[in-house]
C-alpha cells in the first residue's frame, strides 16, 4: 500500500512538472474553473427563483450538495478523466503491452498515470462552495457528523473509481469510441441534485442499480446531521461490491486481451 | 518555365517562452518575440517534367518552401510563380493543376474505403466520368490497389495507405506534384515501390515533381537534380552527379583478396579499411580504371566492386562547405 | 455545385455508418441533462407536469436538430495539420461542414421522430396538434436556428487559426446558452433581466424560439421579434464567417498550418 502511495506521488510530480511547462495556462484554467462553479450556482439560483426548496432541501443545503458535487467532479477530472483516451490509444496501438510488463498493478497504472493538475482548482472551489453553504445555513457540523461524512465520502470515492473502471474496461471491446467518459458524465449529472427529488422507480434505480444516491446525497446528508448508521454501512458495502466487480472485470478483460492480441 | 522562385524569404515571429513564474505572468501582458528565418534568399527555376529533389536536414526550410509553392504559406518577400499562377492567391484554377502529398498526414477519410475519397475528389475537381475511370484504372494497375479499394483506410498498413494517398492525389491529373517526405516511415520494399511508381508516372505524364526528403535513397533513385538547403539557404542547385563528382572526386573500390601483409596499398589509393579479406580503397575518379586493372593483373582478386561514395558523405561535405564559407 | 454536394453528402453518409455507436451514445447522452432538469421542474410545480414534459421533450428534439460540433472537427484538423488538405482543394471547407451537419441532422430526425411518436402513445401531452401553417412556421424557425448555431460553431472553428484553446471557449459559450436559450428553464420562468438580455443575443433564436412555436407558447408579437431577430443574426453571422475566413486564411498563410 505504501509503495502505491509513493508511485502515485511520482505520477503527481511528473504531471506537475509537465504542466508547469505551460505556466501561462494557469490564468486560463483558473478562469474556466471559476466560470464553471459560478455557472452551477447560477443554475441552482434559477430554480430557487421559483421555489424555496428542492426535494425537501433548502437553498443552502443544495449549495452544500453542489459543493460536494463539484469537488468530486474535480477529482474525477484530475485523476480519472485524463487516462481514458490514453487507455483507448494504448489498446489501439498495442502499447498496452508496455504497461503490462511493468512491475506495477496494471489497473492502478492505467487509471492514474496521467493527472490533470489544474483540476485541483475545481476541487478547492468545490470545497469552498460547501463551506459557503454551511456558513449560509449557519450550521457547524458536529464531530460525529464529520466522521460519518468522511466514511461516506470515502465510499463515494471508491464507488466512483469502480464505476469509472468498469466503463474504462469496456474499451477493450469498444475500440471505436474516442471518449467513453461522456457516458460517465451523463450518469454523474444525476447526482447534482438531492436524490429526494426523483420519484418512484427513478429513485430506486439511482439508489440500487447505479448507486448515484451514495455519491453526493449521502455524504451531504451526513454533513448536515442527517446521517444514519444503516445507510452509511450500506454505502460502504456498495462500495466494496462495486470495487470487487471492477477488479474482476478488469482481470477478465486482461485475460481476454493477452490471449487474443496479435 | 514551370516553377519560378526569386529571392524567396520567409521568417516567423516566435513567442519566446522564459522560465520562472514572474516571467510567465509577464508573458500574459507583454510578449517577447524572436524572428526565426526559415527561408533566406532562395531562388531557382524548375522546368516542366523535371523531378527535383529538395534535400536537407530537419528544420532546414524544405517543408516551408514547399508550403509556399503550394500556396499554404505566403512569403515574407520574394516572387513565386507556378505554371503562371501566384500560389498565395489560391485560385481554384491553380488548385486544379497541382497536388500536395504530405508524408505522415493523410487526406483519405479514415473510417471508410479509399474509393469513397476518390469519388469525392472526382466531384470536387470536376473530373469527367470517362476520364476518371481511365485515370483510376491506370493508377490501380500501377500501384496494385485492387485489393485495397474496399477496405476502410484505418485497416490499411502505412505502405498501403501511402499508395492510396498517391492515387488520390493524382486522380485529377495535376501537372505539378508536391511531395513532402512521401516515403517517411515506410519499409524498404514499399519505399522502392513508391519510387518506382513516381519515376514511371513522371516518365509517362511529364508531371513536374518537387520532392522533399531526408532519405538519400529517394533522391538518388528519382532526382537528376537536387536543391540542397540548410538553415534556410540554398547551398547547391544542380545535377546530383555533378555535385557528387565535385565534392567527392573519388570512388570506393572494394576488393576481396586473401590477406597479404607486406603491400603498401597507398600507391593505389587511400586505404579506408582492410579487414577480413576486404580492402576498401578511395581512388580518384580518373584513376579508377587504371587502378582496377593493375590490381586485377597483379593480385589474386576474388571480387572487385566499384562504388559511388555514400550519399550521406556527399551531403555532409556540402554542409561542411557551407559552414566553412560562412 | 450540386453535384459536388451530392458526392460529399454521400461520403458523409457512408462515413456515418462507421460511427454508429458513438453517434448513438452522444445522441442519448445529451438527453440526460434536459431530463434531469425536467424532473427538477416537475418537483417544483407538480401540477404542471404535462407542460414540462412537452417542453423538455421538444427541447431535446430541437436541440439535437440544431446541434453543431464543427468547432471540434476544425480544431483537430488544424492541430493535426490535415487542414492543409482542405485549403489545397478547390472547394471551400465550409461545404464539408455543412454536408456533415445535414447528414447527421437527417439521422437524428430519422431516429427521434419515431421515438416521439411511440412516446406520445404513453404520454398524451406529447400529442401535437399544430396546423399546417404552424408547422411551416416551426420549420422555418428551426432552419434559422440551425443556421445560427452552425454559423457560431464554424466561426469559433475559424478562430482556431489564432487560438489554441478554442474548444474551451466554445464550451463556455454553450454553457451560457444553457441559461439563455431555454435549456435550464422555459423562457417564461427566467428572471426578467435574463429575458431582456436574451432578445439581443443569438441564443434564444437557436433553440428557444423554435421551441416556443412547437409548444404553442407564442403570440404574434413573439413571432415578429423571433423571426426578425433570427434573420438579423443569421445574416450577421454568415457575414462574419465570410470576413473572418479571409482573415483566418491570411493568418494561416503567415504562420503556417
Amino acid at each position: 500500500m505504501g509503495r502505491y502511495w509513493r508511485i502515485f506521488k511520482e505520477f503527481f510530480r511528473t504531471c506537475l512538472v509537465e504542466e508547469l511547462e505551460y505556466r501561462s495556462e494557469f490564468i486560463g484554467n483558473l478562469l474556466s474553473s471559476l466560470f464553471g462553479i459560478i455557472v452551477s450556482i447560477l443554475m441552482v439560483q434559477i430554480f430557487f427563483y421559483q421555489t424555496d426548496q428542492l426535494g425537501g432541501w433548502a437553498y443552502a443545503d443544495v449549495l452544500i450538495l453542489l459543493g460536494i458535487y463539484n469537488t468530486l467532479q474535480g477529482l474525477i477530472d484530475f485523476a480519472l478523466r485524463p487516462n481514458m483516451p490514453r487507455l483507448l490509444l494504448h489498446i489501439r496501438m498495442g502499447t498496452l503491452d508496455y504497461v503490462l510488463t511493468k512491475p506495477v498493478d496494471s489497473m492502478f497504472f492505467v487509471s492514474l498515470r496521467h493527472l490533470n493538475f489544474w483540476r485541483l482548482i475545481d476541487v478547492l472551489l468545490g470545497m469552498g462552495l460547501t463551506v459557503y453553504g454551511l456558513v449560509e445555513k449557519q450550521w457547524v457540523p458536529t464531530f460525529l457528523d464529520v466522521v460519518f461524512f468522511c466514511v461516506t465520502i470515502l465510499s463515494a470515492l471508491l464507488i466512483i473509481y469502480s464505476l469509472w473502471m468498469l466503463l474504462m474496461t469496456t474499451a477493450f471491446w469498444v475500440i471505436r469510441m474516442d471518449d467513453l467518459s461522456f457516458l460517465f458524465t451523463s450518469f454523474f449529472e444525476t447526482t447534482r441534485f438531492p436524490i429526494t427529488m426523483y420519484k418512484g422507480w427513478m429513485r430506486i434505480a439511482l439508489t440500487y442499480l447505479l448507486p448515484a444516491a451514495f455519491l453526493t446525497f449521502t455524504p451531504a446528508s451526513a454533513l448536515l446531521g442527517m446521517w444514519d448508521v444503516q445507510t452509511t454501512i450500506m454505502s460502504g458495502f456498495v462500495a466494496i461490491i462495486f470495487f470487487w466487480l471492477a477488479r474482476r472485470f478488469w482481470k477478465f478483460a486482461l485475460a481476454n486481451y493477452t490471449s487474443a492480441s496479435s | 518555365m514551370s516553377i519560378q522562385v526569386e529571392n524567396l524569404y520567409k521568417s516567423f515571429r516566435v513567442h519566446v517562452r522564459k522560465e520562472g513564474w514572474t516571467e510567465a505572468l509577464r508573458s500574459l501582458f507583454k510578449r517577447e518575440y524572436q524572428t526565426v528565418e526559415a527561408v533566406k534568399d532562395v531562388s531557382f527555376t524548375i522546368d516542366t517534367g523535371e523531378i527535383v529533389g529538395f534535400l536537407g536536414p530537419n528544420g532546414a526550410g524544405k517543408t516551408t518552401t514547399i508550403k509556399m509553392l503550394a500556396g499554404l504559406l505566403h512569403p515574407t518577400s520574394g516572387n513565386i510563380e507556378v505554371s503562371g499562377f501566384k500560389p498565395q492567391e489560391q485560385r481554384n484554377e491553380f488548385k486544379k493543376i497541382m497536388s500536395l502529398v504530405m508524408g505522415q498526414k493523410s487526406q483519405l477519410i479514415w473510417d471508410i474505403p479509399p474509393m469513397e475519397t476518390f469519388l469525392v475528389n472526382k466531384s470536387v475537381y470536376e473530373i469527367e466520368e470517362r476520364v476518371f475511370r481511365q485515370t483510376l484504372d491506370e493508377l490501380v494497375e500501377l500501384l496494385e490497389l485492387e485489393p485495397l479499394l474496399g477496405k476502410p483506410v484505418r485497416n490499411l498498413s502505412l505502405g498501403q495507405r501511402m499508395k492510396c494517398e498517391l492515387a488520390a492525389s493524382l486522380l485529377h491529373r495535376p501537372s505539378i506534384l508536391f511531395l513532402d517526405e512521401p516515403t517517411i516511415g515506410l519499409d524498404v520494399h514499399t519505399q522502392e515501390k513508391v519510387r518506382e511508381f513516381i519515376a514511371k508516372y513522371n516518365r509517362e505524364h511529364k508531371t513536374t515533381i518537387l520532392l522533399t526528403s531526408h532519405y538519400m535513397g529517394d533522391v538518388t533513385a528519382l532526382c537528376d537534380r537536387v536543391l540542397i538547403i540548410n538553415h534556410g539557404k540554398l547551398l547547391y542547385d544542380g545535377e546530383l552527379q555533378v555535385l557528387t563528382e565535385r565534392l567527392t572526386p573519388y570512388k570506393l573500390l572494394e576488393v576481396r583478396l586473401p590477406s597479404i601483409s607486406d603491400v603498401s596499398w597507398e600507391r593505389f589509393g587511400e586505404v579506408v579499411s582492410f579487414e577480413d579479406g576486404k580492402l576498401t580503397l578511395r581512388v580518384a575518379r580518373d584513376r579508377v580504371a587504371m587502378v582496377s586493372s593493375e590490381l586485377l593483373a597483379n593480385f589474386d582478386i576474388h571480387d572487385l566492386n566499384i562504388q559511388e561514395p555514400p550519399m550521406e558523405e556527399v551531403i555532409t561535405l556540402a554542409f561542411q562547405e557551407e559552414s566553412h564559407a560562412s | 455545385m450540386l453535384v459536388k454536394y451530392r458526392a460529399i453528402l454521400r461520403m458523409k453518409y457512408v462515413e456515418m455508418f462507421s460511427y454508429q455507436l458513438s453517434t448513438m451514445v452522444w445522441m442519448f447522452g445529451t438527453m440526460v441533462q434536459p431530463l434531469i432538469t425536467m424532473m427538477v421542474w416537475m418537483n417544483i410545480y407538480p401540477d404542471q407536469g404535462d407542460a414540462f414534459i412537452l417542453y423538455f421533450i421538444s427541447l431535446i428534439m430541437v436541440e439535437r436538430l440544431t446541434s453543431a460540433w464543427d468547432v471540434w472537427e476544425m480544431d483537430r484538423q488544424i492541430r493535426e495539420g490535415t487542414f492543409s488538405y482542405q485549403i489545397v482543394r478547390p472547394f471551400h471547407p465550409v461545404h464539408w461542414a455543412i454536408a456533415e451537419n445535414i447528414v447527421y441532422k437527417g439521422l437524428f430526425l430519422v431516429v427521434l421522430v419515431p421515438c416521439w411518436i411511440v412516446l406520445s402513445i404513453f404520454l398524451p401531452s406529447l400529442k401535437l396538434q399544430l396546423s399546417a401553417g404552424q408547422w411551416g412556421l416551426f420549420l422555418a424557425a428551426l432552419l434559422l436556428g440551425a443556421i445560427i448555431r452552425f454559423s457560431v460553431s464554424f466561426l469559433f472553428g475559424i478562430l482556431g487559426f489564432w487560438m489554441t484553446k478554442v474548444t474551451a471557449l466554445y464550451a463556455m459559450f454553450e454553457t451560457v446558452s444553457l441559461f439563455i436559450s431555454g435549456r435550464i428553464a422555459p423562457f417564461s420562468l427566467l428572471p426578467p433581466v435574463v429575458k431582456q438580455i436574451s432578445i439581443f443575443l443569438p441564443y434564444r433564436y437557436m433553440i428557444g424560439f423554435p421551441l416556443e412555436i412547437l409548444t404553442g407558447a407564442y403570440d404574434t408579437h413573439t413571432l415578429l421579434v423571433g423571426f426578425t431577430g433570427a434573420m438579423i443574426w443569421s445574416v450577421l453571422l454568415i457575414g462574419a464567417i465570410c470576413w473572418l475566413w479571409k482573415a483566418g486564411l491570411k493568418k494561416n498563410q503567415a504562420v503556417g498550418g
